[in-house]
């Protein structure tokens, strides 16, 4: 600490009632912080859960969307060609990012010399920031201009947003991994591939599940990386993925903008679901990590 | 970080004179590729970009950064009034965002009694959780309304003077709204970190500060916000970061108005982000394209900075801190 | 084996499921049947409503149609993205030299109309000229009980209130029909914004198509925008009644949009096809006409892989019954000579 920071705890006492009325002011502010904090994020909880559970029936995951919305009298709709586009979707982009992801931190961690891996890490670092609309641009720019939009377009540019999150995910898990443990498999002569696969990475298998779940949770509701990838769109169930699918996320834009209530509603209920879902997957993996985490520094000891 | 590590790289390699198995060479060559892809990745999504921009590159030059107004059809383009609604919306948040994640963070570490702890926490935690389309669907919905019918004309009747607050926007929407909009998602970024830094201090240098009779308060300035000082602004720059990049909630709630220049916040407005949401998929002439392009180079130039020096800012507090990089 | 292995290999088997099971999906679709056959076109939110008419009648899952705007229309066709594209504002000659020979074919006509959202100022009620609306553009009319206005309205309260202005933000065939009704009849627009899907706006808020700028008026006490027939009516907001040059303050109905259309009646019609029914001159045969009526056209490549799909559905579009089913959503039937000049255009389409 800097001299002036000591001076801080030497003060004479009879100034002892300011110190505490200043204290008792940074404790109100803080309290005011975080009450106000409160009170906007509980507003805008409490708004999605309220309108979007008014909102919710089972129309909206068993139904598509109206193939005439200008009808005068549309059917009942819903938007599951948009749920089950996301799930597509997000089920390339998972099954793209995941051995690639791994793939990645094997290199880092086992096999990458420490110069390659300060590059490495803070090339991860600056994918991991890139703003999802330039690699939605990007990914336009590489596939979809001359073959047209597609959910592979879509799941692509996803895979791209989550491939920073696995290989981070997996790479802390790798480090954790005591070296004790390779040196004794090398030393009992399994090879070195071997001893990776079949020994390190089955150890690391919660701590990758967990960083893939995580990253899941986070790309569900990306829309900007499928704005130009996959939003030219039909109304009816799609599961074609050469095609462009509907999405939940893209689907929230467009209904967001719409003057009619009834889109507004719809709008939240998907929004709803979409958010508990992240949520639930969110806090199930957590849970997992630290339980997993906390295995394996158990088993280190 | 594993404590091996400061061993250096023997531990890493084959032993030597070791007979090289070819599972070793497939793995290694599978895996080298895996992160050489990913390096090729992001200097291809570089190339591309800038590649896009070239049009408008050699007919703007560097003048297309300071000029305001976009007029495709007189061939006048410029990012001006974008980068200035970029930073004044980033910047906007930063501030307010800033003394709010901190007061929640120290609330949470220091004042919190348990009961509550538990909730505000897990409610920070959702905030960070949901999609920016939702929060803009809020913003135009509810937020929008509400800032427009109440927020806005107190504060423009108080603070009017101010050229900050001139006459309020009739439609909710502008660049005030985005403010907010983008004060909820950058808030659980820095309360988050800020929270395990704090958490993070040691406890035997806080109890000596109180042992010697500081306030609570003191303790904090004097102990805790230099010790997590370089974190802290390593959180603000990362918050920075999402602010400048986040085009969809923005989109939704700024109004798309990029003529011209305005010191007043409850005016429309426009960012980098939210023209290329709104306008890339419709632009028809080549010049119009290269200039959006050009739009993306900008701000993947700006992100890619702040990474960089968020990364710096880590590497400066690790090393001055004593941990091993 | 760590205590907690049977949890995590039930979490593995689970993600797996999940993972396989969207890969089986997938598999399955692209494999499936049911891409063959339909038709993908995307571009105006004007005729939005009509395609959808026409689709439900012709073969409801054979056309799919997405209302992106006409400027995402023209990009996605010009690259070859889509089977067809539709604009309400004909190709520039940069436009059509990057379409690279597509067909611009006029397939329904309709109207752009100013809407407002005044307290107290009902439908039909709002009285404005060119040079009024114009001026509210371009921001020298700043609120609604302005001089200029009250002249042209009297009689009606107008209040006191700052007026909003609404324009669309994306690349838009209505923006192209209301800033070529303006640039003709202000020369002052005409020389400071002039006429495109894209222009640089003086002033206001920007929503994206034609639902974005239907839903900020909408919400907005005190707002002015424009939007296409359809969308005014189906969102009941109130439409404004406008001057045209015989003198007649009109609202947009089948028959002065009709009325507008006679400007081609007895002409020949260009080959590129590309016809303006913006501000009709000061005569007896337009004194009804609506000064702010477009047509608006599907491009379609003149050499296609979908060369027969597209033909037979523009056949069912332009035939006597497809064009009286839109009637009721604000389409008047084309003029025969236009018909027979699109019929001509959509021979020259081949595979």
């Amino acid at each position: 600490m800097s001299a002036a920071d000591a001076s801080v705890l030497q003060r004479p006492n009879d100034r002892l009632w300011r110190r505490r009325a200043v204290n008792r002011g940074m404790e109100i502010l803080a309290w005011t912080a975080a009450a106000l904090a409160v009170a906007l994020l509980g507003l805008l909880v409490w708004s999605v859960a309220k309108r979007g559970a008014s909102a919710l029936n089972l129309d909206l995951i068993t139904k598509s969307q109206a193939t005439n919305e200008f009808a005068l009298h549309p059917p009942p709709q819903g938007l599951a060609n948009a749920f089950i586009g996301t799930f597509i979707i997000v089920g390339i982009a998972t099954a793209m990012a995941l051995p690639f992801g791994i793939l990645v931190a094997i290199y880092v961690n086992e096999f990458a010399p420490k110069a390659i891996k300060n590059f490495l890490s803070p090339s991860l670092d600056i994918l991991n920031g890139i703003p999802a609309i330039v690699i939605g641009i990007f990914v336009f720019g590489l596939i979809v201009v001359g073959h047209g939009q597609s959910g592979i377009a879509g799941a692509f540019a996803l895979a791209i947003l989550m491939l920073p999150l696995v290989a981070r995910a997996t790479i802390e898990v790798l480090a954790l991994v005591p070296d004790s443990l390779r040196e004794a498999s090398l030393g009992l002569g399994v090879p070195r591939w071997r001893t990776t696969i079949g020994i390190v990475l089955p150890q690391t298998i919660g701590g990758i599940l967990t960083g893939t779940v995580l990253a899941v949770a986070r790309v569900a509701g990306e829309t900007a990386p499928l704005l130009f990838t996959t939003s030219i769109v039909g109304t009816a169930i799609n599961t074609n993925p050469t095609q462009a699918l509907q999405s939940v996320p893209v689907a929230i834009f467009e209904l967001s903008e719409s003057p009619t209530p009834a889109d507004h509603s719809r709008a939240w209920a998907a929004a709803l679901v979409l958010l508990l879902f992240i949520l639930v997957t969110s806090l199930t993996a957590r849970w997992f990590a630290t339980r997993s985490r906390q295995k394996i520094r158990r088993a280190s000891r | 970080m594993s404590t091996l590590d400061a061993t250096g790289q023997t531990t890493r390699r084959p032993f030597e004179g070791r007979r090289v198995h070819p599972g070793d060479v497939i793995l290694q060559v599978l895996a080298g590729g895996a992160a050489l892809g990913t390096v090729i990745l992001l200097g291809l999504l570089v190339y591309k970009v800038v590649q896009g921009a070239r049009l408008s590159l050699s007919t703007f030059g560097l003048g297309f950064i300071g000029s305001v107004g976009w007029d495709p059809l007189h061939n006048a383009m410029g990012a001006g009034s974008l980068l200035f609604g970029t930073a004044v919306t980033a910047i906007g948040a930063l501030v307010l965002a800033t003394p709010l994640a901190l007061g929640i963070a120290l609330f949470l570490t220091e004042l919190a009694p348990g009961a509550i702890r538990g909730p505000v926490t897990a409610l920070v935690e959702t905030l960070a959780a949901i999609p920016s389309v939702v929060i803009g669907l809020w913003g135009i919905i509810v937020l929008g309304p509400l800032l427009r019918d109440h927020v806005m004309p107190a504060l423009h009747s108080t603070l009017g003077f101010i050229p900050l607050f001139g006459t309020p926007s009739p439609t909710g929407t502008g660049i005030f709204t985005a403010i907010v909009v983008l004060t909820i998602m950058i808030l659980p970024i820095i309360s988050s970190i800020s929270r395990e830094l704090f958490l993070g201090v040691p406890g035997e240098l806080k109890e000596a500060a109180l042992g010697l009779g500081t306030t609570r308060w003191e303790m904090v300035r004097g102990v805790m916000f230099p010790y997590a000082r370089g974190g802290i602004a390593a959180a603000m720059i990362l918050g920075l970061g999402r602010a400048v990049g986040e085009a969809i909630a923005v989109a939704q709630v700024i109004g798309a108005f990029d003529n011209g220049i305005s010191w007043n916040l409850f005016n429309n407005g426009d960012t980098l982000a939210a023209k290329l949401a709104n306008e890339f998929a419709s632009s028809t002439t080549n010049l119009e394209t290269a200039s959006l392009f050009y739009v993306a180079v900008i701000l993947l130039v700006f992100s890619l900075a702040v990474n960089i020096l968020a990364q710096v800012i880590v590497r400066r507090v690790d090393r001055a801190q004593g941990r091993t990089v | 084996m760590p205590r907690n292995g049977k949890l995590v290999r039930i979490a593995v088997a689970l993600a797996a499921a999940a993972l396989l099971g969207a890969l089986a999906v997938t598999s399955a679709g692209a494999a499936g049947k049911h891409s063959t056959g339909v038709v993908k076109g995307a571009g105006s939110s004007l005729v939005a409503p009509a395609v959808a008419q026409w689709a439900s009648m012709y073969k409801t899952d054979q056309i799919q149609y997405a209302a992106v705007g006409s400027g995402t229309g023209i990009k996605q066709i010009s690259a070859r993205l889509v089977d067809f594209g539709a604009s309400d504002a004909p190709l520039t000659k940069s436009q059509a030299a990057g379409c690279k020979s597509c067909a611009q074919i006029p397939w329904a006509l309709t109207a752009t109309i100013p809407v407002y959202h005044i307290p107290g100022i009902a439908d039909h009620q709002l009285k404005l000229t060119g040079t009024v609306l114009a001026n509210i553009y371009l921001g020298n009319i700043k609120k609604w009980n302005d001089p200029a206005i009250k002249a042209i309205n009297k009689g009606l309260n107008l209040p006191d209130m700052n007026i909003a202005v609404v324009h669309r933000s994306d690349g838009s065939g209505d923006t192209y029909v209301f800033t070529n009704y303006l640039s003709k009849v202000n020369s002052a627009w005409k020389h400071q914004v002039g006429c495109s899907t894209t222009v640089s706006w003086p002033t206001g808020v920007g929503g994206n198509k034609n639902n974005g700028v239907a839903a900020i008026v909408q919400s907005t006490p005190g707002a002015i925008g424009y939007v296409s027939d359809f969308y005014a009516i189906q969102q009941h907001i109130a439409k404004a009644r406008l001057k045209n040059a015989a003198g007649a303050y009109v609202l947009p109905k089948i028959s002065s949009i009709e009325a507008a259309a006679q400007l081609v009646k007895s002409e020949k019609i260009p080959a590129n096809n590309k016809i303006s029914l913006t501000n009709p001159p000061k005569s007896k045969k337009y004194k009804n006409a609506w000064p702010m009526a477009t047509f608006t056209y599907v491009l379609i490549p003149e050499s296609s892989p979908k060369a027969g799909q597209l033909k037979a559905f523009v056949t069912f579009a332009l035939s006597p019954a497809a064009q009286s089913a839109i009637k009721k959503l604000v389409f008047a039937p084309m003029p025969s000579n236009v018909i027979k000049a699109a019929k001509k255009t959509l021979a020259t389409i081949h595979s």
